[in-house]
């Protein structure tokens, strides 16, 4: 085994000094060649390296650019791919257009792109205590106004009304009446002027159109507006404000025709004194059967009022409105009403404002007579007194005065009927939109129905 | 005879009352207005520029001789102060969007009566200011 090692180790010395002897010969061959030839060599070498890896750089960016050459080719190849199909498409619709009927083109005034349809209103419940009664939460009313706007001019709005009623005496349970109370087309047909069509509240005085829920600061209405006047009518109106100078002031109309107050003929004598009926007279009788106004001609109106505006919160309005035409079926006998109105606010803590109504109607049982009758109300925002309170700051005290004279009394077919009533209250602000309102109402009637009552109400207008 | 008589005294009464409204109105008109106008409300955005526009116009056209006359422009916060506090509790600006109170304004121009150019006014007041 050692003896084979060696003779191993003798073959790789052997064959180790023959590569030292074949390294060595080559030297010497190189010896030959000057050491600046074999620099200029060296140095053409490292040129020559050097060019090589430029060339291989700019190739790859010359590859690089070629790529995005081409991928730009085939975007444009796909855009004109596109292009040509909708060309073709364009071509085809143009074509299937051509072949149909053309449509008469109305004008649309924006009301395909801009309108918007909302919800206002308000919403009350009252507690009532009446003199001689048992207290009772008396109402939950909720009384939503929608609103649709088709364009800058044209605007529909509608209100409704829901009440409740106990079915009691005869019956179990309650009923739950839904009311239009409103419902109208306005139409501005410049800055001056708006045509409303359909169920107008009527402009007699400016109770009824701004006394509603939550508007008013008193829970109820005043009486001559409830005993007095009709509500609404269904008709048409132009209406408007029209500027007196620069300061604010403005001229204020409105002119309407409707059907007007009718008969109930409950009695099958139309004209009789009791029959009538301010706001029954719309058009359709409830068996459907006759679609005629009641009586051979409509009602005309109109109302007339001057604005003043003194200074932002400070400001008077007066106005006189009136409305005329027959009531009963013959058509014999007129029915009249006069309103002065006047609302006069001193700063954003006091307002006051009254009415005084007059109407007039004839009869074929107890001729011709007159009902009139007035209030003024008034309130002051206790935050007017800076005490810095946060209680009394939301707080306004209110009062009003009513007064009622001959009006119709069914009981001895008479106008005889008068009423007097002082109402003191206050109205606790929880926000500008929720309101805890309540009164006491002292009443000197010779109506046995009529007596005191405490009314609390929390209203919600929205 | 008695309903000539009622008739009769209704006729005054209108007539009164129209003759009244005149005097006072008029009355108003040259008592309060003929000096002085609102300076202190607080002119909004939109208002302001307007201002300025006009003002501008007028010192244009005054003759060089004369006391330039400086008009107040009526901003929307103003009209909006005087109008919408006739008939409810302020309502804010916030409490509704732009578009919500295009709809509203024109409902309240159309049931409070107010002028087109006013109620552009105020409109423009409640968009600048609102809840978006």
């Amino acid at each position: 085994m050692n003896k084979t090692m060696k003779t191993r180790c003798g073959i790789l010395r052997l064959m180790m000094a023959g590569c030292v002897i074949g390294l060595a010969l080559p030297s010497r061959v190189a010896a030959e060649v000057s050491d600046a030839d074999f620099n200029a060599l060296k140095e053409t070498v490292q040129k020559l390296g050097e060019q090589v890896q430029n060339l291989q750089q700019s190739n790859i960016v010359q590859r690089q650019t070629h790529a995005q050459d081409l991928l730009q080719i085939q975007q444009l190849q796909q855009k004109l791919t596109e292009t040509q199909q909708i060309a073709t498409n364009a071509e085809q619709k143009s074509i299937e257009a051509s072949m149909t009927q053309p449509m008469p083109r109305q004008p649309i005034d924006e009301a395909t792109v801009n309108h918007n349809f909302m919800m206002l209103g308000d919403a009350e419940f009252q507690y009532a205590k009446i003199a001689g009664q048992h207290g009772a939460f008396l109402q939950a009313d909720f009384a939503p106004i929608f609103l649709y706007r088709g364009g800058d001019n044209i605007l529909f709005e509608a209100g409704f009304d829901t009440t409740l009623a106990n079915n009691a005496p005869g019956s179990s349970g309650y009923t739950t009446t839904f009311n239009l109370s409103f419902a109208q087309l306005d139409y501005v047909m410049n800055d001056y002027m708006t045509f409303a069509g359909g169920e107008l509240i009527l402009p007699l005085g400016t109770y009824t159109e701004r006394g509603a829920g939550w508007l008013n600061k008193i829970p109820d209405n005043p009486l001559a507006v409830d005993a007095l006047l009709p509500g609404t009518g269904l008709g048409v109106e132009m209406r408007g404000g029209i500027p007196v100078g620069d300061t604010g002031q403005s001229l204020n109309y409105e002119v309407y025709v409707v059907n007007g107050p009718g008969s109930s003929d409950t009695t099958g004598t139309s004209g009789s004194a009791g029959n009538l009926d301010l706001g029954g007279n719309v058009g359709v009788l409830s068996d459907g059967s006759t679609v005629a106004n009641l009586h051979g001609h409509p009602s005309g109106g109109a109302r007339l009022g001057y604005f003043v505006p003194f200074k932002p919160h400070y400001d008077l309005e007066l106005g006189v409105s009136g409305q005329s035409g027959e009531w009963d079926d013959a058509g014999n006998h007129l029915w009249s009403a006069g309103v002065l109105d006047a609302a006069l606010h001193l700063g954003p803590a006091f307002e006051a404002k009254g009415e005084y109504i007059v109407t007039r109607y004839g009869s074929d049982d107890i001729g011709t007579h007159y009902q009139q009758g007035w209030f003024v109300q008034a309130g002051y925002k206790l935050a007017g007194l800076d005490l810095e309170l946060p209680i009394i700051n939301n707080l306004e005290i209110v009062g009003r005065y009513d007064s009622l004279h001959d009006v119709y009394d069914p009981a001895d077919n008479a106008f005889d009927i008068k009423t007097r009533r002082y109402t003191v209250g206050y109205v606790y602000y929880f926000t500008n939109t929720l309101l805890f309102e309540g009164d006491y109402e002292f009443l000197n009637s010779n109506d046995p129905s009529q007596a005191d009552q405490f009314i609390l109400q929390l209203s919600l207008g929205f | 005879m008695k309903t000539s008589k009622q008739l009769k005294v209704l006729v005054q009464t209108t007539f009164a009352a129209a003759v009244a409204i005149v005097m006072i109105g008029g009355l108003a008109s040259t008592t309060l207005f003929s000096a002085e106008t609102d300076t202190n409300a607080v002119p909004s955005k939109t208002d302001s520029a307007v201002s300025q526009t006009n003002s501008a116009a007028v010192k244009a056209k005054a003759p060089a001789a004369e006391k330039p006359v400086l008009k107040h422009q009526l901003t929307g916060a103003e009209l909006y102060s005087m109008h919408c506090n006739r008939c409810h509790p302020e309502r804010y600006p916030t409490e509704r969007t732009a578009a919500q109170w295009k709809t509203i304004m024109l409902h309240m121009q159309v049931r409070a009566n107010i002028p087109g150019d006013q109620a552009r006014l105020i409109l423009q007041y409640l968009q600048d200011n609102s809840g978006r």
